[in-house]
């Protein structure tokens, strides 16, 4: 039992932080926020370089072989440097293709991943955006060596900038014991894709995508047919554990700030760092954000270990919408009138971290799940036990 | 990183799990009840000659003193389960982590094998009539009279004094210099000739508390101090650097498994409940908004947890606090409050039903707690006090 990273991960960490404080000023984040692309190429190569895009990859495929922990570590560097790069995406990807897809998938793909080669997205949510296996309607139907995809994926990250998108749709009905649901690596250049950029409170890029008749290959099916749901659960649980790391690293820095300019500010003869009031919020954001690592830590521990996470990770996620989105608003209110302004950086943060919070979950599905797993099951409940959910 | 305990700490929590259903009987429990676990009758001593048999306490203490050398976890493993069945070992307000960094070997040699044992305990003596969370202007005063001090003056809120055999007392020995660097602390019996205790009863008294309540306590003292003469060997670290010394002992004395336990322990419990009772049809287990507020309550207990084993895993690596043990002491007596008020909104007219009430649940527990809950926030240093010192310690803000 040790909750704090051990002098291996810290040192990953602290490299990771002199990297991106050098090379990742906020105005990176503010350039991308008008940029087609959304990311700068060059920090993504010098990002393959440092063998970040294969981290926790496996070495045969370019990759370091190293536990989920140090992923959630770099990502964590990542959101606090707001880095306007589709590591997210690209990482939520080749995981569930490192975990379902077959080796010539994983040799094909992976390797290009671990070496900058290849920029990946994943499309789960539709109109209906709950994380349910009900809310899928794309359908894929086949078609001799192919599937014809048709419907349209909403909030998909990076889909301007990816080269493939991993597509989870219906190939049976919602009836079917497994729910009907596989996944499909498609190509987002593929005659019939098109897609409508979001506008998003983060500047960042999201996509209206629709397929329509969209022919993918057979071999482009990742896992097994029609048995979707499962591997996509785990895609999104792992992608969810990795946003609440990118919101945590994110939050602190944003609530470090909001405790500097306190230092700094003066107010009725004196930096407003010395009233009570001032001190108490600054208290409370570093308590906030220190619980959601602790959340974070576990859940992307727990998932490194093979161990059930649900909980770990809807834990996780629910304390990191409200109590995140608690720390960059308290920074804000800290700023004044200063935080409002455009041309200065803080609102960079608070933007980002407060549409983070919508995404892979919000905090009311996430804790129906916890309801779930603590009301819905024989057995008394104790705190420190594994509790899984209910079948 | 690692989130698990290890299949040896595991079996040590099977073990004295195993030990606590078969020792502590309905004998021992009964004594319990009427004396309190902390002022031991014959039953609860022989329990704990039983623990140290096994090596189960001060599992983390030095050999030397009495103890194992052996890991804080393992430590916490043992005060967790044993807290869980209502009975303390070590833990919270021990006093021995001031003793262990400040103390004469003299003073180490007799105090800490004692704590150990549970042959002596201490009452805290810290807050005053007009010296509360304001603690550094404490004015009891000992004086230097040759080889001796002699002490007037009050204490109050000294929990503990009733049954404690030495109180842990903060006093002031130098009343010229700035207030934090003219106090001293002194360990001194309860025996000593010139202490009177007098009772102060708590809104947990009538009816009593169930066991487990939140700060269920009946009763809490005031101490007087008549030129009580004790000898200068009963100072602990230098004289005029008690602030210090107490500070750093209140600091690693907040943390642990009482302290998680106090303010936790009623989300297990509403989970528990809600899902095994009905209630004539209210069926609170299917009632969406209880469902999600249950559920945001259990995550906030987790965090709990989570800076527990923190401040643990600090220890164990020999690490100092610089906030986390404050933060702790912010974050989980506050989550125990809202536990508790919201338990109050889940339950509705049940849950003010006190101990002994014709249909009261759980003995009452719920509504004791709404007694109990916020005092964690007061007592041992408050929240407010707390988020100065995560502020000024774990932040670098200047004092107000």
């Amino acid at each position: 039992m040790d909750v704090l990273p051990n002098e291996e991960e810290q040192m990953v960490k602290n490299l990771a932080r002199e990297f991106l404080e050098a090379e990742c000023p906020p105005r990176l984040a503010r350039d991308m926020e008008k940029d087609d692309l959304g990311y700068p190429p060059d920090l993504w190569r010098q990002m393959a370089d440092l063998g970040w895009l294969g981290i926790s990859l496996s070495e045969q495929y370019g990759g370091q072989g190293l536990p989920l922990t140090y992923l959630g570590l770099i990502t964590e560097e990542l959101g606090r440097a707001i880095a306007p790069v589709p590591f997210h995406s690209t990482m939520v990807a080749a995981l569930t293709i490192a975990e379902a897809g077959t080796d010539q998938q994983r040799q094909d793909l992976l390797t290009r991943v671990s070496s900058g080669d290849l920029v990946l997205t994943w499309a789960f949510s539709e109109e209906n955006p709950r994380y349910l296996p009900d809310t899928i309607r794309c359908q894929a139907t086949e078609d001799g060596d192919s599937f014809i995809l048709n419907g349209t994926k909403m909030f998909v990250d990076n889909f301007v900038a990816a080269e493939k998108c991993l597509v989870a749709c219906r190939t049976a009905p919602a009836t079917d014991n497994n729910h009907g649901i596989s996944l499909l690596l498609v190509d987002a250049g593929s005659t019939g894709v098109s897609q409508i950029a979001l506008t998003t409170l983060a500047k960042d890029k999201q996509s209206k995508v629709t397929f329509d008749n969209v022919r993918v290959p057979k071999a482009n099916l990742i896992g097994d047919l029609n048995h979707g749901w499962r591997v996509a659960q785990r895609m999104l649980d792992r992608g969810t554990a990795l946003l609440c790391a990118q919101m945590v690293g994110a939050a602190r820095k944003d609530a470090e700030m909001g405790i500097d300019y306190a230092k700094n500010r003066v107010a009725f003869g004196r930096p407003i760092a010395g009233f009570q009031s001032i001190q108490h919020m600054c208290a409370d954001m570093i308590l906030w954000v220190d619980g959601g690592q602790l959340l974070t830590y576990e859940a992307l521990w727990k998932m490194d270990q093979g161990l059930p996470a649900v909980m770990e990770v809807s834990q996780a996620k629910s304390f990191c919408n409200d109590k995140c989105e608690a720390v960059v608003r308290t920074s804000q209110v800290l700023h004044g009138g200063m935080g409002f302004m455009m041309e200065f950086d803080l609102h960079l943060w608070y933007r980002r971290v407060t549409a983070w919070s919508m995404r892979l979950g919000t905090s009311f599905e996430h804790r129906a799940r916890i309801a779930r797993a603590l009301l819905d099951q024989p057995g008394q409940v104790r705190l420190g036990m594994n509790l899984e959910m209910p079948a | 990183m690692d989130f698990a305990y290890t299949p040896e700490q595991q079996q040590l929590r099977e073990d004295v799990r195993a030990f606590i259903e078969e020792s502590v009987d309905d004998d021992v429990r009964q004594e319990i009840e009427e004396l309190g676990i902390r002022r031991r009758g014959p039953k609860v001593r022989e329990l704990y000659r039983k623990l140290g048999e096994r090596g189960w306490v001060g599992i983390s203490w030095p050999k030397e003193y009495g103890g194992q050398d052996g890991s804080r976890i393992d430590q916490y493993i043992v005060e967790e389960e044993f807290a869980r069945a209502g009975i303390t070992v070590g833990g919270a307000g021990s006093g021995a982590p001031a003793i262990l960094a400040a103390g004469t070997e003299e003073q180490k040699k007799y105090f800490l094998p004692g704590l150990i044992r549970g042959e002596i305990s201490f009452a805290l003596g810290f807050t005053e009539p007009q010296a509360g969370a304001d603690l550094a202007s404490l004015q009891c005063r000992a004086v230097r009279d040759g080889d001796e001090y002699v002490i007037n003056g009050q204490k109050m809120f000294t929990t503990a004094a009733h049954y404690a055999s030495h109180i842990y007392l903060m006093a002031r020995t130098d009343p010229e210099a700035p207030k934090h660097r003219g106090i001293s602390i002194f360990l001194i019996p309860m025996d000593a000739e010139g202490i009177t205790v007098r009772p102060l009863w708590t809104i947990q008294n009538d009816p009593p508390a169930p066991a487990g309540t939140t700060y269920g306590d009946a009763r809490t003292n005031e101490v007087f101090f008549e030129d009580v003469r004790v000898p200068a060997s009963c100072m602990l670290g230098e004289e005029n650097m008690g602030w210090y010394v107490g500070a750093m002992g209140l600091n690693l004395d907040r943390v642990g498994a009482s302290r998680y336990l106090i303010s936790v322990q009623r989300d297990e419990d509403i989970v528990n409940y809600v899902k095994s009772n009905d209630l004539g049809g209210m069926n609170l287990a299917e009632d969406t908004s209880v469902r999600d507020r249950i559920a945001e309550l259990w995550i906030e207990a987790q965090v709990c947890r989570l800076m527990t084993m923190r401040s643990m895993s600090l220890v164990e690596k020999g690490g100092n606090f610089t906030y986390e043990g404050s933060a702790e002491k912010v974050f989980a007596p506050e989550h125990g409050v809202r536990t508790t008020e919201t338990i109050a909104q889940i339950l509705g007219p049940y849950a003010q039903l006190l101990n002994g009430s014709e249909d009261a649940v759980e003995e009452g527990v719920f509504a004791h707690n709404l007694m109990g809950a916020f005092q964690s926030g007061i007592n041992h240093g408050s929240t407010q006090v707390m988020r100065d010192q995560i502020a000024r310690r774990g932040l670098g803000m200047p004092r107000t």
